[in-house]
């Protein structure tokens, strides 16, 4: 039932004329979704399939509320932003200079989401801009935007060293309900990034700036001529991936414990799978593309040795994409 | 001439010194400049083992000076260290700043990646020895052209050590939950386990292994207590198990005093990263030096009187391959790398006359006159094999209480 809502405000976001195949794929999904786990039940009863199905939720949460942001540049900027990853881990470690400096620790967290969004917005003055204005092609941004994933994270490196890094919270303490046992921070990482795709999601829908990047998104030159302030939709955007980048560090850093400066770099992958699986530029669709890969590795473990768990998220990325190749909530491209 | 006849004595001494040290080979052997590489893990996953091996390199290259001028016999031992940041590649770029450095043999790295691109990429073309404390048994079927020694045993050594240790402290044949860090080194190391334990009667009754990048381990640590075990082995490094230990709290079902975990996974202070009850009660097991022996005591003494960090595992075995570097150096008169390793057996030769680090300056002489001698190190005797391991060895069995590293028993394994 969750499904088919999401389905409507996901049409909803999209201008009309999606046909009837492609506006059935979120219900297809969910019954795919509520059929294997029927089977799992079946085969490996509820304790088990349930807690694996909170485990993939949980890690398709971080990747899910990740790939937002990545999603939002790649839909409105269009850029691949190779650097997203990085901006993660500066939210985390923005999180340790607060902290270090004296702020509680949730004041230490607001503080470097703000910090890291500015951060966004400052590459995109200091680079992405420029190189605009330069006439960068694609392939110039993209390896303009893995050298700066460079930088930022040797940056980082630099001021704080390599060394493994914790934020101090509780990372052991659990709910128990039922059969299930789930990471107290690990429950509150999860509501957050349900309570921030439906944020950023009524906020695309129905704020002024939120309708103003969708009609951006769509035909710059278009907005442009109607009146629409491009310049700073495009920092508005930078802002928002940098916000929302940071509060997914902080909480992926603040669940699973322990990190150092690399860990952007290994979840990028997960990161871009969700944004594409998901229907690049759709914030229910990044989330909801984190969820499924998140689920389909748990949910893997119960038949298969968890040593295969990444390969099972990937080949299962290709295989949907095979099947939907605009991802879940991504509109048909047009054929021209 | 103006220049007296003291400088002109000077320039002189000076010009044969210079000649000496520039020249290969036993004609250098009146004096001998060595330089000894430590490949450091400073950084990375395994960070914790940085300062105390960087410290025993340190205490090995003072005594080895010592040695010398007890001995009378002219040498200078340098150290020069680098941080192989438990990545291959950054040990790679790391062993050659070494040998720009003059590194005549390195000791370290502590993973078996590092060691065998290391291995590759500059010691095996310049015949440098390499003596790396990683344990696993891969290192033995690389190419290496005898110039891989060990100190620390192989992990074959070491699966038997925690089936000795379970069985002392959990029983003969219960039920083991293997649970290991998708690398060469669990993966040899349960292979180890599981076969040694089979054949003591005993069973494994789960097998979980888990990728270090992924970005949760609780369906993994879900399956390790879901098998009812009466003991777990679980062979990580610290940085992962940070994560994995967490995790295995999480269950709810999760007992530490029921963890088994190997030599990686040997700190003397419980990182703070690692929650409490993830590893206090849990047991270990390390290569350890023989207790009670005259060199294991001076070796503590030395340790605590130069301050800093605490001792811990592989500590003795690191400074007797520091050592062997050194005498293997002045058995060959020379500061050559292909010279030194050619020496390392002849300088731990069964039958010749024996040395400690209590009588180092005589073992000094008499490597200097080239007769073969026995340098029985801190952390016992070397018979190293074909492959360049030894051949049997000590193990501490210890448990971490309230966050700290005790022994508690020791277990010969052969």
């Amino acid at each position: 039932m969750a499904g088919s809502n999401e389905a409507g405000k996901a049409d909803a976001l999209q201008p009309h004329g999606a046909g009837t195949l492609r506006l059935s794929r979120p219900v297809l999904l969910l019954l795919v979704i509520v059929v294997l786990f029927a089977a799992l039940v079946a085969l490996y009863g509820f304790d088990a399939t349930a807690q694996a199905t909170v485990n993939g939720l949980v890690a398709g949460g971080y990747l899910g509320l990740g790939a937002i942001g990545l999603s939002l540049i790649l839909g409105i900027l269009k850029l691949v932003n190779f650097a997203h990853g990085d901006l993660l881990v500066a939210g985390a470690y923005f999180t340790i200079l607060f902290g270090w400096l004296g702020l509680p620790l949730v004041v230490a967290m607001l503080f470097a989401m703000i910090a890291t969004a500015a951060l966004a917005v400052l590459t995109e003055k200091v680079v992405w801009q420029p190189l605009r204005q330069a006439g960068a092609g694609t392939l110039q941004l993209f390896l303009s935007a893995i050298g700066l994933a460079l930088v930022l994270r040797f940056g980082i490196q630099f001021f704080a060293g390599s060394q493994v890094r914790t934020l101090g919270a509780d990372i052991v303490s659990s709910i128990t309900i039922g059969p299930i046992h789930l990471g107290t921070l690990q429950a509150v990482a999860l509501v957050t990034g349900l309570v921030v795709m439906a944020v950023v999601g009524l906020a695309l829908r129905f704020t002024g700036i939120g309708k103003e990047m969708r009609a951006f998104a769509d035909n710059r030159a278009l907005a442009e001529v109607s009146g629409i302030n491009t310049r700073r939709i495009i920092d508005v955007t930078w802002a928002a991936s940098g916000f929302l980048a940071a509060l997914a560090g902080i909480l992926y850093a603040v669940a699973i414990g322990s990190f150092n400066p690399n860990f952007g770099v290994t979840l990028l992958l997960s990161l871009f799978a969700a944004t594409v699986l998901g229907g690049i530029g759709n914030a229910y669709g990044a989330l909801i593309g984190g969820l499924v890969i998140g689920l389909s590795q748990e949910w893997s473990t119960l038949l298969l040795n968890a040593r295969w768990k990444p390969a099972v998220g990937f080949a299962l990325l290709i295989l949907m994409l095979l099947l939907m190749p605009q991802g879940i909530f991504g509109k048909a491209r047009r054929r021209s | 001439m103006g220049v007296s006849l003291k400088a002109g004595l000077l320039a002189g001494w000076t010009a044969v010194s210079i000649l000496a040290v520039t020249a290969t080979g036993p004609a250098a052997a009146a004096s001998l400049d060595l330089t000894i590489g430590a490949l450091l893990e400073s950084t990375g996953p395994l960070s914790e083992l940085g300062p105390p091996h960087e410290k025993a390199t340190k205490l090995a290259v003072e005594a080895a000076n010592k040695a010398a001028k007890d001995a009378g016999f002219d040498a200078t031992v340098t150290l020069t260290s680098a941080d192989s940041q438990g990545d291959p590649q950054a040990a790679l770029s790391a062993a050659r700043t070494l040998v720009d450095k003059n590194a005549a043999c390195i000791v370290g790295p502590a993973t078996t990646p590092e060691s065998i691109s290391v291995l590759n990429g500059i010691t095996l073309q310049r015949k440098i020895s390499l003596w790396p404390t990683a344990t696993s048994t891969r290192l033995r079927t690389v190419k290496d052209g005898g110039t891989i020694f060990r100190t620390v045993p192989a992990d074959d050594l070491q699966a038997k050590a925690l089936v000795l240790a379970i069985e002392k402290h959990i029983g003969k044949g219960k039920n083991v939950a293997i649970a290991y860090r998708n690398e060469p080194y669990g993966d040899a190391l349960s292979k180890g386990f599981t076969k040694n334990w089979e054949d003591e009667g005993g069973k494994v009754v789960a097998t979980v292994v888990y990728d270090p990048q992924q970005a949760s381990f609780d369906s993994e640590a879900g399956q390790v207590v879901a098998s009812n075990a009466d003991a777990y082995v679980v062979i990580d490094y610290p940085e992962t198990y940070a994560k994995f230990g967490a995790a295995l709290v999480r269950t709810g079902k999760f007992d530490a005093k029921k963890l088994f975990v190997p030599d990686a996974m040997a700190f003397a202070k419980v990182p703070d990263s690692i929650p409490g009850e993830a590893i206090n009660g849990a047991y270990g097991v390390a290569a350890g030096a023989p207790t009670g022996t005259e060199s294991v005591a001076l070796f503590n003494k030395l340790w605590d009187e130069a301050g800093g960090v605490p001792n811990t595992s592989l500590t003795a075995n690191i400074f007797d391959a520091t050592i062997l570097c050194f005498l293997s150096s002045v058995e060959a008169g020379s500061a050559e790398p292909g010279a030194i390793t050619g020496k390392v057996r002849s300088v731990t030769q069964e039958g010749a006359p024996q040395f400690t680090i209590a009588n180092l300056g005589d073992a000094v002489k008499a490597a200097s006159a080239g007769k073969p001698i026995d340098y029985v190190g801190v952390s016992g005797a070397f018979r190293f094999m074909e492959n360049g391991d030894p051949s049997s060895s000590p193990y501490d069995v210890f448990q971490y209480q309230d966050g700290k590293q005790v022994t508690i028993e020791q277990v010969q394994v052969q």
